[in-house]
This record gives structure tokens, sequence and C-alpha cells, in this order.
């Protein structure tokens, strides 16, 4: 309380002095924030913002994310774009060490960034009150209406209140994506060259064509088969069955497509049947046991050193590595036999879903803060950054300097622009810092002449992307597309059922962290073990699990999917 | 002037030395200088220290951020009961001691065994390197130490099985990490590694407070090398070694958190897992603030225990104590 008195009174103490400061340097400054209150209450409009020099304001930006260096938006071309329409800059922050302690410790002193992208940990911030309801926002301004209004059901909270903006809202048709960022289980181009390009469809010939390779090059030391365990990223190992299975990625539940009941999978049948071809593979010498004491630098330097021939994992957490290789790929055709290909495995080669439906994650996004100081100018620049014309400006750039538009209104990329747009171009840019943390339009989005919203996903800059090796090896496969490889997904209105929000400490969430912890010292375990002990294993393992409140789980999920299908009806 | 004044005016009541409450009074009127030196640090102390131990009261609740003291739920021995019948709390608590009692004797033997040679030699640059070398990676941060450590322990290619593998005394790579049993002592010997230049310096210093002359006349008296090590080095030391015992066992909950944090991973969690990851990932990861104060407690007052018995045990034993 007594800290409270203080701050208030320092903040007293520093507006003060800031308007102090500001009316003795420009007379104007009353005019100017005469006319931001004007447009606050008669709704937006960007030209006149634009017409009238705004008062340059800059607010905090945290990110619950690591990767990026902390920079002011201003100090790049989108963001500095976007300050010469709005006035408004953002200083932002990305996350350095843990998440949770992060954020638990904006919670337990209530200060807060002016706007914060909570990532994992937004119900905890939702739950102690950190954001403010954006409701009134939405309605005032027109391009956060048009993209958020028709998710508003589904974007309260359950007191009713709107705190998240999600990254997730489609706007226009839907765009699948021709790469593979999700789920895959990838081999080496050379095995499958090797092979004479079969259809590998079953987790079995996956593994013979492994097996087959390893052991016709006895001299490179290969390494068979790699999984990723270091720490939470861990699922990269423990859905692995859900995909066999024919499970898209719901986290810890299959969902039955026709009684829409939630079962976990962690100790199935499923989870059996893929645990023991993983023992068997081990007992081979095919599995790199390390997989379970590298954390995921040794995980991604593993994969760029040519040496694993495959593995499983979701195509965004292999990014670093697959562009390296493909970047080599580029300047010489032969390190091509190095770069992966994805394949759609399932244990008896049924159909696949590792392509993600048109889903709709809720509990991911950004809101603004308790603390911010300006929330309606923040709202303003959201509503400004989400126009038509900037969606473009942050995903393909500047026409003529970043992408180019033909005579049909397409746009596209030339040589030398996709050459010109590396990681550096791509920090110096901005395009790097806004294409995600961000109020926008969802990946998959098109523009209304319908070019694709993002160019990975336009099939023109797609195919000019490719090298005569890709072509080669889609070719073989008779696809344009990576992703004609896999099966069209169905439709699952809750998908994806891991971004149905839990509540903090909850049953579920203690279920979660003890299934965590039981998978990630019993996996080891079963894989490593001597084939003869296999069995002993798993039953043990049965037993440990048994005491888990699984049904209990269970009930909760199908409870939440049910509400999810109700709430569309 | 001491006796007299005082006495004169109040003869009749009091005995020539004061006791009891007056004595306090009276020296610390004498020490006022002292007092008022003194005065900052325990306001300190007191915001601080003490002041934050209202916090504990969320130990009782069901804490929500977001809300005011009044509008908690409160839940009484609760979260007590969750942590005492979770059967992983009694696993991570040997962890715990097991790590601690590890530290503990390894620490001091060699911090002591290497400051001891370290005093023995002669030649002064050689020792100086020596020290220097022993005590920088006292320096490095646990997430890099952790990242040396692991890749020294990497079964493709670390140098402890290639060194182990060239010797003969393995025949296959081991995954040291993947071992639970192993992560004792690997723990050990990492903080061995880390600590033991470092911790040498106060043993050093106390070293060098032992008269030389003890030293001479031993010599003289025909003491070997070893004799005087043992006669005169080790018993010139041994304040300093209950001293720092005693505060060391205070402590013996708090076996760290980086180390075994970083080092740790699903094979050898059994093993690795200790209070405060326990608290992180029941307590902090979940929001719930109140199982990991309970949990706080818990170790406090396990701490003031064993700093107070072995406090005491030193007073019995007449050795050097703290208090």
């Amino acid at each position: 309380m007594a800290k409270k008195h203080w701050l208030s009174g320092l903040a007293i103490v520093m507006s003060a002095s800031l308007v102090a400061g500001c009316g003795s340097d420009s007379g104007s400054n009353n005019e100017t924030a005469g006319s931001t209150n004007n447009e606050s209450t008669g709704g937006t409009k960007t030209e006149e913002q634009a017409e009238k020099p705004l008062e340059k304001a800059t607010f905090t930006y945290f990110v619950g994310a690591s990767g990026k260096k902390d920079r002011n938006t201003n100090e790049t071309t989108i963001g500095k774009l976007l300050e010469d329409q709005t006035g408004v800059n953002f200083k932002m922050e990305y996350l350095v060490g843990d998440l949770n302690t992060k954020i638990g410790t904006m919670i337990a002193s209530n200060e807060y960034p002016d706007v914060l992208v909570p990532d994992a940990a937004i119900d905890k911030v939702i739950d102690a009150g950190g954001f403010i309801d954006l409701t009134p926002y939405i309605e005032k301004y027109e391009n956060l209406k048009f993209v958020f209004g028709p998710y508003l059901n589904q974007m309260k909270a359950a007191d009713g209140n709107i705190y998240i903006l999600p990254f997730s809202t489609v706007v226009g048709e839907y765009m699948p994506d021709p790469n593979i960022n999700q789920g895959a289980w990838w081999v080496q181009r050379r095995v499958l060259k090797e092979a004479g390009y079969p259809q590998i469809k079953t987790m079995d010939e996956y593994f013979k064509l492994i097996e087959d390779f390893v052991a016709k090059h006895p001299e490179e030391n290969l390494t068979g088969f790699l999984s990723l365990t270091h720490d939470w990223r861990f699922f990269a190992t423990s859905n692995q069955p859900m995909h066999l299975a024919g499970y898209p990625n719901d986290g810890n539940v299959l969902v039955d497509m026709n009684t829409f009941e939630a079962k976990t999978y962690a100790a199935n049948e499923d989870t059996k049947r893929w645990a023991q071809k993983m023992n068997e593979i081990n007992s081979k010498g095919l599995f790199d046991k390390s997989s379970f004491v590298d954390n995921y630098d040794q995980y991604i330097a593993k994969l760029a050193s040519h040496k694993v021939v495959g593995f499983f994992d979701y195509g965004w957490q292999i990014n670093n590595a697959q562009l390296n290789l493909k970047d080599a790929a580029k300047k010489d055709a032969t390190q091509d036999d190095f770069v992966y290909f994805p394949l759609p495995v399932t244990f008896d080669g049924g159909k696949d879903q590792y392509l993600d439906p048109p889903g709709f994650v809720k509990n991911r996004g950004v809101g603004v803060t308790v603390s911010a100081k300006d929330p309606d100018r923040i709202m303003a620049f959201f509503d400004t950054l989400l126009s038509e014309e900037n969606q473009i400006m942050r995903s393909w750039g500047i026409q003529g300097e970043t992408y180019e538009v033909d005579a049909n209104g397409r746009f596209y990329r030339t040589e030398e622009q996709i050459l010109k747009i590396d990681e550096a171009f791509r920090e110096q840019f901005g395009f790097k810092y806004f294409d995600w943390d961000w109020p926008q339009y969802n990946t998959n989005s098109t523009l209304s002449d319908g070019n694709a919203l993002s160019p990975g996903l336009q099939p023109e800059v797609f195919q000019m992307g490719l090298t005569a090796e890709d072509k080669t090896i889609l070719d073989k496969y008779g696809v344009k597309t990576y992703s004609e490889l896999f099966a069209a997904p169905d439709e699952r209105p809750w998908f994806p059922a891991w971004g149905i929000p839990k509540e903090q400490g909850s049953p579920q969430q203690i279920w979660e962290t003890k299934k965590d912890e039981l998978t990630k010292k019993y996996i080891p375990k079963l894989i490593l073990a001597e084939p003869g002990d296999f069995e002993a294993v798993w039953q043990e393992y049965l037993g440990e699990f048994g005491k888990l409140d699984t049904a209990g789980y269970e009930k909760w999920y199908t409870e939440q999917i049910k509400a999810v299908i109700d709430s569309l009806k | 002037m001491e006796t007299n004044t005082p006495s004169l005016r109040t003869a009749k009541a009091t005995p020539k030395n004061p006791t009891g409450i007056r004595l306090f009074f009276k020296r610390l009127f004498q020490q006022k200088a002292l007092v008022l030196m003194s005065v900052p640090f325990l306001i300190w102390l007191f915001i601080f220290k003490y002041v934050p131990i209202w916090g504990w009261s969320i130990a009782f609740q069901d804490f929500k951020p977001a809300k005011d003291f009044m509008d908690q739920t409160w839940v009484g021995l609760e979260h007590f009961r969750f942590l005492f019948q979770e059967e992983a709390f009694y696993r991570v608590l040997r962890n715990t001691l097991a790590m601690s009692a590890i530290n503990l004797v390894l620490g001091f033997t060699t911090a002591i065994t290497l400051a001891i040679l370290l005093n023995e030699l002669r030649q002064i640059v050689f020792k100086r390197v020596v020290q220097t070398i022993s005590y920088l990676p006292y320096f490095i941060s646990w997430v890099v130490a952790a990242s040396i450590i692991s890749t020294a322990l990497s079964a493709d290619g670390g140098i402890i099985n290639e060194l182990l593998l060239w010797l003969g005394v393995m025949k296959e790579p081991v995954l040291w990490l993947g071992v639970g049993e192993y992560f004792w002592g690997i723990l050990g010997a990492s903080e061995v590694w880390k600590n033991v230049g470092w911790n040498t310096i106060v043993y050093l210093a106390a070293m060098t407070m032992i008269d030389p002359a003890q030293y001479e006349a031993a010599e003289i008296d025909g003491a070997g090398r070893f004799q005087r090590i043992w006669n005169i080095t080790l018993p010139g030391l041994k304040p300093v070694i209950v001293i720092l015992l005693i505060m060391n066992v205070g402590n013996i909950l708090e076996t760290g958190f980086e180390p075994q944090y970083l080092l740790g991973n699903g094979m050898n969690v059994d093993y690795s897992e200790n209070l405060d990851i326990f608290v992180l990932r029941y307590g902090i990861s979940m929001g719930n603030f109140s199982l990991a104060i309970a949990a706080g407690m818990f170790k406090t007052v396990v701490s003031f225990i064993l700093l107070f018995s072995a406090n005491s045990i030193a007073k019995r034993l007449g050795e050097a104590r703290l208090f």
C-alpha cells in the first residue's frame, strides 16, 4: 500500500513535469491534446491523424518469447512509417530467461509494460486482472471491428470481457501453407533419392528406409533417428504417437470426430506401439541416446551437421537448421542431399492429419495492461496497423523495394528481392519485428484483391523460391507444394484443444504437470530399456500413470470441446 | 568520573555497579556513536527482512495477486497438507539433503586441503598461478558452466568419455547425465571445480594470522612438514572452520537452483530435482504462489532449527560459535 502511494506520488510529479516541459517548448500543445481528444470521441480517420502533427509517444511492449533483439519500432523501416502515421513508437522488449518467472514478477508488483504479449502465461495475467477490457475499443475502431468482429464471442473471457487480441483471426479466404510448418517425419533427401523415391506411408516403412540407408553407409558414422526432448519442447517427442494414430496436434488429448469425446493417449495402446518401435530402433543402434540429454541448441546443431538421417518435429522448431541446409544447397547443388524432406507417416498408412485445420487459438495474443498510460492511443495504433495497406506493408514491404505487382495485380518478388531479404535485412526493415506478436491478419489470410497476405504463401513466390532440386523431388512425388503430400485437414471447430484456457493451479494443470513429469521420466526408460525388459517398464509406467486423475481431465476436456461446438451452433 | 557522579546522585537506590536494565542503558549511552551508526542498518534489516514476513500470510490463503488482502480466500493449512501428502515432495527433500551434504563435505575438505597445499608452497609465482586458475571458474555463470559440463560429459566426443575409452576403463561411452545415480556425484564434482579456489581464500587469510614463530619453534623441535600441518595449521584454522560449518548447516536446504535446473533432464529427474525446482514447477509455474510460500516457510523453519542446534552443539563442545 505504502508503495502504491509512493508510486502514484512519483507519477504525479513526473506527469506534472512532463506537462510543464511540453508547455514551455511548444505553444501548440493544447491544441494537439484537444484534437486527440476529439478524435478519440468521434472515431478515427487515419488520414486525419496523418495531417495533424501528433505528439510523439513511446509505449513499452513486452513479448513473452525470446529470440529478437530489444529495439524501438521506429528504428525499423516499417516501424518508422507507422510512427509517421500515428506518432506512436514502441519500445520492444523480449523475454530473457523463464517466462513464468518474468510474468510472475509483473503480477506480484502489479506493474506491467503498456502492451503485453504474455505467450503461455495469458491466463495468469487475466486472472490477476492485468489486462483492460478491449470491448469498447473494438466497437469504436473500424479496422479492429473488421478483423475481430466475427470472433467476438470466442474472444470473450469467462467474465464476458475481451482482454486479448488473438493472432489467429483469418481475414478473407483461408490460404493454405505450401510449406510444412507443422509436424512431419523428416528424412534426408538423399535417402529418398537412393531408394528411388518410394512412397512412405507407414511407421515401419519409414524406419526400414532409415535402417537400410544407415546399413549401406557404415563409414559415415550416421545417426539413424534423433528426437527433441529439451525442457518444454518435450512434446516434440511425446506427441509422436498422437500423429501416428492419425490425429492433429490437439495437445494431450485425441478427440473422437463422432462423439467429440476427448481421450488422453499418454498411456494408451498407441503410445505403447510407438514406444515398442522406438525401443526396437534403439536396440538396433539407430536411435541417438543423447536425444534425452541434449539441449535445443545441441539438437539444432546435430540437424545441421548432415549426420542425422531422420527425425520427427514441427517445421517451426527446426527452421534454423533447415534454412541453413537450404542456403547451402542454393550455393552448391550437391548439398541438396542433406536438406530434410517431410513425410506424412502414420501407424498403418491411414489418413494423416499433420496439417492444422483452420483454428482459432484463443490463449495466445496481445493485450493492453492496466498500467498502460494511454490505452486509446495504443488501440488507435493497432487500428491503423490493421488497415489493409499497413498489413501489406508489414508482410510484403514497400512496392518496388521488397515486392512487385504484375499486370494482373498479383504480388511477387524478383530474384534479387528474394536474395536481398535475408535475416539482417528482415531485422533492419522490421519484417522480423512485425511478423508475429502484433494484432494482425492471420498468416493464412488473403487480401481483398485475392493476393496472399504472407509472401511465403503466395503460390508465385513459393514457386520462385524453389531450386531445381526442390522441383525434382516434388515432381517425383507428383506434387507442386510440400503440403500437397499431406491429407487435407478435417474441420475441427475446437482446434487446437491445447488452446482452451485452463485456470491457474486447477486440477487440469496439475494433471498436466504430473503427466509431463511421468512421460519425461518413463519415455526414455521405455526406449532405452533392453527389449526383454520393455513390458516390465511399461507396466511400471502404467502403475504410476494410474495414480493420476485422468478420467477427470478427460471429462473436463470433453465438456470444453462440446461447449465450443454448442457455441457455434 | 564514571563511578562518581551517578553513584553520588543515586547512591541510596542502587548498588555501586548497576545491573539489569540500568546497565543496559548505561552501556547504550556509552556506545552512542556505535548505536547511531548501526541505526540505518537496523532500519534496512527491519524493512527488508522483517516486514516481508507479513507475506507468509499468503501461505494460508488461496492467493490471487489482483485481490486485496481482505478479499482473499483463507484455506488454513491446505497448502501444507498438499505439500506433505505429495510423494514427490519427499523425493525432492531427500535430493536436497543429499546434495547439500555432499556439497558441504566435499566443499570443506577440498578447500581446506587446497589451502594447506597452497600455504606450503614456496614458489610464489607458481602459487599465484595455481590460485588464479583454481578460482577462475567461480566467476563463470552457471549457465555457461552447465553447458561446459554437459559438453564434457557428452556421449559423442565428450572429453570424459574419450579419456576413459582411451585409458581402456570402459568399452562404450556412458551417458553420464542420463543415469540418475551419477547425478549427485557429477554435481558434487562440478561444485568443487567451480568453487574450490574461491573457498580457499578465507582459509588462506586465516593462515596468515598464525604466528610464524610457532612454525619456527616446531621446526627447531624437529617437527616434520606433516606434523606442522597437523599440530599448527589445522588447530589455527579451527575457529574459522567451525564458524563456516555452522553457517553452512543453516543453509543446508539451499542447494542452489541453477546447476540442478540446467543439468537436470527427464532421465535423472529422480535425483536432480530439488526443493527449489519443485517449488518452481508446482508453485510459481502454475501461479500457485501460496504453495511456493508454504514451501519457503518450511525451508526457513528447518534452517532455523539446524542453525540453532549446530550453534548449541558448538557451544557445548566449547568451540567457537556464531552467537
